[in-house]
């Protein structure tokens, strides 16, 4: 137990005597806390829009003041030539170009439906979609109140209509706001990743350097030096969660609604995974460069496939299946359920037994692994 | 100066052909990212595990539920029967949204104006909750529109049309702007870990004591992964268009050039931040830190730098991969030139030679 202790207060005293390390294993978490948490935003605002009027009538400004006054579209340019128009969406000017067509308002008044046209830069499929979306629905809620005024004018007609519409609820985030479901995943990013790097880069580093074999030397045994290594990474891991979360909670007001007790556990089983993978990768490298390469792999993969960033649902069935295999991915739900839906235990034994196995299972291969590199 | 340089640059060559293994995750991480990547990452939203209350039980009722069956969007796979069960299924993440329609509803629908449905929706997965809200609006409008015919055609009619990507394929936008981000990885961080490795394991010194001078030492080191870089970018490039068929609008050349004055902006972050620390260590953290997460996020690959808070859009325009994502995208989806793409070059033909300067400037020939 002793010499385990004094590895561990070795290995903390190295890590606070190397400032740029400090501000890296401190710092870098929180910066990216702050800056990914702020930027994602999957709502879609400031739409550069160009609009090119044909008709010029009080109908056609109407509908172009619709644009102007939307919180999602930047009216930046009007255009007079319908030739230009793709210049705007070439140069990147502008993302969308609405065209309004001659004859417009006359063509409203004798019900001649004139058309309007939407073009959309299409790059960003995602928020092509979503904007044309907005695009549409401003010129049909125009049109409706055209409608509605030419019914208000024959009563008996509004007795005739039926309209269905949706009364809509949303639970566990009423605002839809991405950061409640993005930042827990950043939490879990966070831990995956200092546990992961640091413990096989500190492995390696030993190596490298040389000071591997002093400590062989040693009457230390090769379990002593795993744990001792690996326990520093693993306090220091959920020292960051704990200062994570505390700025999930007050600077992005994310609500906690689960047992954050309960949460700290299902940490420390998951931690065991990442470590383990650290010490795997510290086995089958022989360079800090190659161990930042792999553990580089490991990360860029599970972090994509699990559901992080793009829903494991939208993903063809192959890979849904492929994701079975990432610890991140059960551990990602387990943050979120807990998180926004208060799950408790009940609900996610599921993800916790498959997480337990893993954990139990990396780790011991790793530990093996390691015991016969060392010896 | 050309023996110099030429020695240098054949010795940090050797180095890399000696450790295979970072060179063969240096070419194969890239192709299986966008292998992965392409297929994996689909932005459109299907399947949606629905479940339906029908307290109603008419053909009122089924023709609504019909119309969600046959959207192709939908999957009914629960009947809950109340709100508490439809909790138990959100928990169990057995549906994403839950449709009560009322016992009255064949009575409303014929004599008021308007009849009310219940959506419950799930809204931990905002953007996917967001796409549900709009999906489920547009299938009772339909009906609405239906049921009303002769009183309700809408007055306008809307022509939609999709530029550069009519297909809305997400990996015509996702592709090119990982060639960006990868690129930048491994200029980035391998050219920052070269020198600090020399200088950890002790190496940097036995060169300094030669007659050799900090540029082409530093010129020397670089140039290899310059290649290195390029020969990955132009396979990626290609994975691309045979993986996907992704179609390439504009100009190849342009490309090729424009590519290369990217990679020269990479690689002089990289050396800069090499020159400036100890260790390898910090040297990837710096790398991480300076290049691959603002590219990421920053940088427009997927989050739009629109909808993002002013300080970041701020910050976004001293990130290089945002630059070289537009150009990058304008070549392959717009087939735009150089024409409307000086600017963006400039600005990385300025940050690399600044940056290099600089790291020329103050690499100290003097031992510590």
């Amino acid at each position: 137990m002793q010499p385990i202790l004094f590895l561990i207060r070795k290995e903390f005293i190295q890590v606070f005597r190397d400032k740029p390390m400090l501000f890296i294993i401190f710092v870098m978490p929180i910066l990216q806390l702050l800056l990914l948490g702020s930027a994602v935003s999957t709502d879609i605002k400031n739409i550069t829009t160009v609009i090119c009027d044909l008709d010029r009538t009080p109908s056609s400004r109407e509908l172009m003041r619709r644009f102007q006054h939307s919180k999602y579209f930047d009216l930046e340019y009007i255009e007079s030539d319908r030739k230009n128009i793709t210049r705007y969406l070439d140069q990147g000017k502008a993302t969308i170009a609405i065209v309004i067509p001659t004859k417009f308002e006359k063509d409203l008044l004798r019900h001649q439906i004139p058309t309007v046209q939407i073009l959309v830069d299409g790059q960003d499929s995602n928020s092509s979609l979503i904007a044309m979306g907005y695009a549409n629905r401003i010129v049909q809620s125009f049109s409706l109140e055209k409608l509605q005024y030419n019914l208000i004018k024959n009563p008996g007609v509004i007795r005739q209509i039926h309209l269905v519409e949706p009364e809509t609820r949303i639970w566990y985030n009423p605002n839809l706001e991405a950061k409640n479901y993005m930042i827990p995943g950043i939490i879990v990013i966070l831990l995956t990743v200092i546990t992961s790097l640091l413990t096989a880069l500190g492995l390696v580093r030993e190596k490298e350097i040389g000071t591997l074999e002093q400590l062989m030397v040693t009457p230390l045994k090769s379990y002593q030096l795993m744990i001792g290594k690996t326990v520093p990474f693993a306090i220091l891991g959920m020292f960051e969660i704990s200062f994570a979360i505390g700025i999930a909670k007050l600077w992005y007001q994310i609500p906690i609604r689960g047992n954050l007790s309960i949460f700290f556990g299902f940490a420390f089983i998951f931690m065991f995974t990442t470590l383990g993978v650290g010490i795997f990768i510290s086995t089958i490298s022989k360079t800090q460069q190659q161990a930042l390469f792999l553990t580089w792999f490991f990360l860029v993969f599970s972090i994509l496939m699990s559901g992080f960033m793009f829903p494991i649902d939208n993903m063809p069935q192959i890979m849904q299946y492929l994701t079975y295999i990432n610890p991140v991915r059960y551990f990602l739900t387990i943050v979120r359920e807990l998180f926004l839906k208060g799950s408790g235990l009940s609900y996610l034994w599921h993800q916790v037994l498959i997480m337990t196995i893993f954990s139990f299972m990396v780790i011991t291969f790793s530990a093996i692994r390691f015991q016969k590199r060392v010896s | 100066m050309n023996t110099r340089f030429s020695a240098i640059f054949r010795k940090e060559f050797r180095h890399i052909v000696r450790d295979p293994r970072s060179l063969m995750i240096v070419i194969l991480m890239p192709i299986l990212m966008i292998f992965i990547y392409g297929h994996a990452i689909k932005f459109d939203i299907k399947n949606i595990t629905l479940g339906i209350n029908d307290q109603n039980k008419t053909s009122a009722s089924r023709e609504l539920i019909e119309k969600f069956e046959r959207s192709g969007y939908f999957i009914i796979s629960a009947h809950p029967k109340n709100s508490d069960e439809v909790e138990q299924l959100f928990q169990k993440r057995k549906i994403k949204a839950a449709i009560t329609i009322p016992y009255d509803f064949s009575e409303t629908i014929k004599n008021e104006f308007r009849s009310k449905v219940q959506v419950l929706i799930d809204g931990s997965d905002s953007n996917t909750a967001t796409v549900i809200m709009n999906y489920i609006s547009i299938i009772m409008a339909h009906l609405s529109e239906e049921i009303n015919y002769q009183f309700i055609r809408s007055p306008i009619s809307v022509e939609p049309r999709v530029w550069y990507n009519p297909d809305l394929e997400s990996v015509n936008f996702i592709i090119p702007g990982l060639v960006a981000i990868i690129l930048m990885m491994i200029c980035a961080l391998m050219t920052s870990i070269t020198i600090a490795r020399e200088k950890e394991t002790g190496t940097l010194e036995q060169i300094l004591v030669s007659p050799i001078r900090s540029f082409e030492i530093i010129f020397g080191k670089v140039l290899p992964y310059v290649l290195i870089a390029f020969i990955d970018g132009a396979l990626i490039v290609l994975a691309a268009k045979i993986l996907f068929g992704i179609p390439i609008a504009g100009s190849l050349i342009q490309l090729t050039i424009l590519s290369i004055i990217y990679l020269y902006a990479s690689l002089s972050i990289g050396v800069f931040i090499s020159t400036r620390v100890k260790t390898q260590q910090v040297a990837m953290m710096g790398a991480l830190l300076a290049t691959i997460l603002p590219s990421l996020i920053l940088s427009g690959f997927i989050f739009p730098i629109r909808s993002m808070p002013l300080l970041l859009r701020i910050i976004s325009n001293i990130v290089p991969a945002k630059y070289y994502l537009d150009i990058i995208r304008g070549i392959i989806l717009k087939g735009i030139g150089f024409t409307y793409l000086w600017h963006n070059t400039l600005f990385l033909f300025i940050l690399g030679t600044i940056l290099l300067l600089i790291s020329v400037a103050r690499f100290k020939t003097k031992l510590d």
